[in-house]
């Protein structure tokens, strides 16, 4: 209560000179954020606003581009993905659909989209955890990321005609290859991994950390910074890798006067391409310090949104019954779906049928139960249901206590670590097994269910007799 | 043949699954081959090394994406395939004597690694001219010879030259570590001026002061901004903001928020999720036998609730289906991004900050990234499993003569992971 009335206190006395500061701090702390006059021209539609904000947004909603590597395309297009994206995440207002995308109006409601998006997550944030710099050997310590995706992408490799079964049998046959020699690389990547950490052992300032990370040593090691070092570039698709900001050479001659008395080849060596790090680690710093600033300051920016919101007329209800073609981003949303519906009528199936059997057992042998059996009756449907009700949070809630997941900072250690927040190896990979286990049960279920399947058909079948493989 | 819609929905399936496997070995290559650097002696300074080749096995992999195997090949296939288990079977006996102290899960591949990794260790002249190259041929050797004992039709015929150089090779890499152990104390001090390697001079790396103050910089700011998150957002602003999208939700004229395509995705999931808890739940109960009436009673009950709450379910996946069928499709203007960054687990933790994972030997680390991999694998396979249901088990039961063939192939892939299969005898009654 009391913090509350201090901070409308001191909201009130920020007063007006606040604003500027919050958007400043705001558009800071986005990638590429416009200037604080675009935030103000847009509040009255100006239409100069809008190309701006159509970049900014299309940044903001295509994961791609939030390190700003790869090129961007053409303000049409981009607007086009804007909207798309938009759409997909459930944004309400439909006349940001029928704006022009050639950006020469609409900034008003763009400013909308804009504040849509920050009001339902911390955006900032997240963009600046999605470009980190990284400095440490990560490791994710779930399998999200991947499980996030096992859907048919872009439909860029279309079979031509129809196949024979045995071209699925080579494909799987080359998946199971693939997965053996990603299981090899990762062995003998976690043996390097090891002994560099064991090898830079207290070489690092942190004392949580102790020893360098790969992208540490590397820095030291390559005089040129030709190699980049892999920072901001966690999910590497091919060819994304890509240092921005002036090369390593140039940039040295530049740097030269004001570091000179650094002692030694490789001295200078580090601190050349140590800067070109240290360059992108600052930016992040200023980025870090402006979405704190923001935190610290929105609800005057909320405030005045509500004024913009205000000054907008309401949607015309023709806007919003008029059937408008949007662009819609191709997801693998009705394929899973149809998936989905599959497992689950077969289910209802076999249910139908246990029940009804157990249904009529039970009407044979229902007679002659005392009177005792009406409460005990009540009792357990009262159990059941509890049970069921059970049963069903368990996919309805978030899973508890949120597990760790993400990218970790690995750190080598073999004594007992300092009191800090971390996370041991060995609960994550006490976490892994129990999934392992679990979807171990789930595709043996499976298959189970395939293997009765086949059997009743093949029951059909007079004549033949079946030998199946040796187990395992 | 397979009907031309099965066969595309399912050679996309896999192909898909195929790339995802392509780009996690293409991001580990790039890992590996910088770190196998830095374990190398190091260039004296103003040096450039030459670029290392790429890693071999991404190169000959990736242009043979979507090929099509010749019909020749995939006859052949079936019968090396069984010809080569065998072959992996004996060496599996055969070697499971000295395995124990050896990285799990994979005989041939760790036993390969093991050179090339001690073939990295620190102790070659700086500057030596063939040292790129040597470090890179034990990788290629491994790939190759182990490529046959997978039995992969795309690798199979490797030209006899090649065969004989990795033969050379793997002879060539073995002495290694023997005398390398034999180098190390007269080879070090000659070099001692020029050459620098991790293992004996690590230690003395010493971070650049205007990094190091950067560095905490950056990780004191990401630790106050994410202590920041709960408490400084203030119930005024998070009000403010709830508020705001309640009024821009009216605003637009319509009464309840739409679920969006990203929303129907989450959820569908959640009800896939739930199918398969109904379904295990289901199993138990009928393998339970109830001694007496109230535990029958109690098993009948549980089936018919199990029963409704699956009917509400595809109730509600029908209402999704149709949320969205209702959303018209325009031309999608550019490729789905493949790989957005999905929250886990819910809104508990957003978004990233350093945070530390602690590990105590090699070996823990080891076991740590195979888990991960084999759950990430399981859970391929388990949605692969549900496609090729889906898309094969009406094939084989509408197949009007039903051929052996398809049956037989069908059995393994469903039923067997693909890695082995029935035999299928011909019993006439003529005969007995």
């Amino acid at each position: 209560m009391g913090r509350r009335r201090r901070l409308a206190g001191a909201v009130a006395e920020a007063g007006a000179g606040a604003l500027p500061k919050v958007i400043t701090a705001l558009s800071q702390s986005l990638p590429a954020g416009p200037s604080p006059e675009i935030f103000r021209r847009a509040k009255f539609d100006r239409p100069e606003a809008a190309p701006a904000l159509w970049q900014l947004l299309f940044r903001l909603l295509s994961p791609q581009s939030a390190d700003g590597t790869s090129a961007s395309p053409a303000l049409e297009a981009q607007a086009c993905w804007v909207k798309a994206a938009l759409r997909s995440q459930g944004y309400p207002r439909l006349v940001l659909a029928q704006l022009p995308e050639d950006g020469s109006r609409g900034s008003r409601e763009l400013l909308l989209a804009l504040s849509w998006l920050l009001a339902r997550g911390p955006l900032p944030e997240r963009l600046l955890a999605q470009a980190h710099v990284q400095l440490g050997d990560e490791m994710p310590v779930c399998e999200c990321e991947a499980l996030a995706s096992p859907g048919p992408r872009a439909p860029h490799v279309e079979a031509e005609g129809p196949v024979d079964i045995r071209c699925v049998q080579w494909l799987m046959g080359r998946l199971r290859f693939r997965w053996r020699c990603l299981i090899t690389s990762q062995q003998e990547q976690c043996a390097l991994l090891s002994k560099i950490h064991l090898y830079t052992r207290g070489c690092h300032s942190d004392q949580r950390l102790g020893h360098l990370s790969v992208a540490e040593t590397e820095m030291l090691r390559d005089p040129e910074g030709g190699q980049q070092v892999r920072a901001g570039a966690r999910v590497l698709a091919p060819g994304w890798a890509c240092t921005p900001g002036p090369g390593p050479r140039s940039f040295w001659n530049d740097v030269r006067p004001g570091r000179g008395g650094a002692d030694g080849g490789r001295s200078c060596a580090q601190l050349c391409s140590a800067f070109q790090l240290l360059r992108r680690l600052e930016r992040e710093n200023v980025g870090l310090e402006a979405a704190l600033e923001w935190r610290r300051g929105e609800l005057v920016f909320w405030r005045w949104m509500d004024t913009v919101l205000g000054a907008c007329p309401p949607e015309a209800p023709a806007a919003a019954t008029q059937p408008t073609v949007l662009p819609r981003i191709a997801g693998r949303g009705l394929g899973q779906l149809e998936l989905a519906a599959r497992e689950l009528r077969a289910l209802q199936e076999e249910l139908c049928e246990a029940s009804e059997r157990r249904r009529a057992a039970w009407a044979v042998g229902g007679q002659g139960r005392g009177p005792q059996w009406r409460s005990a009756r009540q009792a357990l449907q009262k159990a059941v249901e509890q049970e069921l009700a059970a049963l069903r949070r368990a996919w309805e809630q978030d899973r508890g206590p949120a597990r760790p997941h993400g990218p970790h900072r690995l750190v080598r250690r073999e004594d007992e670590a300092p009191g800090g927040q971390y996370l041991r190896a060995a609960e994550v990979i006490q976490a892994l097994r129990n999934q392992e286990a679990c979807l171990e049960a789930a595709l043996h279920r499976l298959q189970g269910q395939c293997r009765q399947e086949l059997a009743r058909l093949a029951g059909a079948l007079p004549g033949l007799i079946w030998i199946l493989p040796p187990g395992r | 043949m397979l009907p031309s819609g099965c066969s595309r929905r399912l050679v996309a399936e896999l192909q898909g699954a195929l790339d995802d496997c392509a780009e996690r070995q293409l991001q580990l290559e790039q890992s590996l081959r910088v770190s196998r650097r830095l374990l190398r002696a190091w260039e004296p300074a103003g040096i450039l090394a030459p670029e290392p080749p790429l890693g071999p096995e991404t190169k000959e992999e990736d242009p043979s994406p979507a090929c099509t195997p010749s019909p020749q090949d995939l006859k052949e296939l079936e019968l090396l395939t069984q010809a080569l288990e065998k072959a992996v079977r004996v060496r599996k006996v055969i070697s499971k004597a000295g395995e124990r102290d050896k990285a799990p899960s994979l005989k041939s591949g760790s036993f390969a690694t093991s050179p090339g990794m001690t073939a990295s260790a620190p102790t070659r002249a700086p500057g030596q001219a063939g040292s790129c190259t040597s470090e890179a041929k034990p990788t290629r050797g491994i790939h190759q010879t182990t490529v046959p004992a997978k039995g992969h039709p795309e690798r199979r015929l490797l030209s006899a030259g090649n065969r004989a150089r990795v033969g050379v090779e793997a002879r060539a890499t073995r002495p290694g570590p023997g005398l390398r152990d034999q180098h190390v104390g007269p080879s070090a001090a000659p070099q001692a001026l020029e050459a620098f390697t991790l293992k004996e001079k690590g230690r003395l790396l010493q971070l650049p002061a205007a990094f190091r103050k950067a560095a905490s910089q950056n990780s004191r700011l990401w630790a106050q901004l994410r202590s920041a998150q709960p408490r400084d957002s203030t119930d005024a602003a998070a009000a403010a903001k709830t508020q705001f999208l309640q009024k821009m939700q009216t605003a637009s004229g319509r009464p309840g928020p739409v679920l969006s395509a990203v929303e129907v995705e989450a959820e569908v999931g959640r009800l896939q999720e739930a199918c398969s808890l109904l379904s295990l739940r289901m199993k138990e109960e009928l393998s339970a036998a109830p001694t007496d009436w109230t535990q029958e009673y109690r098993c009948l009950l549980t089936l018919e609730g199990l029963q409704a709450v699956t009917g509400q379910c595809l109730h509600r996946l029908q209402e999704l289906h149709a949320a969205l069928a209702e959303q018209p499709v325009g031309p999608c203007p550019m490729e789905r991004p493949s790989r957005t960054p999905p929250p886990c687990g819910g809104a508990a933790d957003p978004f990233w900050s350093p945070q530390l994972l602690l590990y105590s030997s090699t070996q823990e680390l080891q076991t740590l990234a195979a888990l991960r991999l084999r759950v990430a694998m399981l859970d391929q396979q388990v949605h692969l499993e549900k496609v090729l249901m889906a898309e094969l088990l009406p094939l084989v039961s509408s197949q009007e003569p039903a051929s052996l063939a398809l049956c037989r192939a069908v059995h393994s892939l469903l039923c067997e992971g693909g890695e082995r299969f029935l035999t299928i005898l011909h019993d006439d009654p003529a005969d007995s």
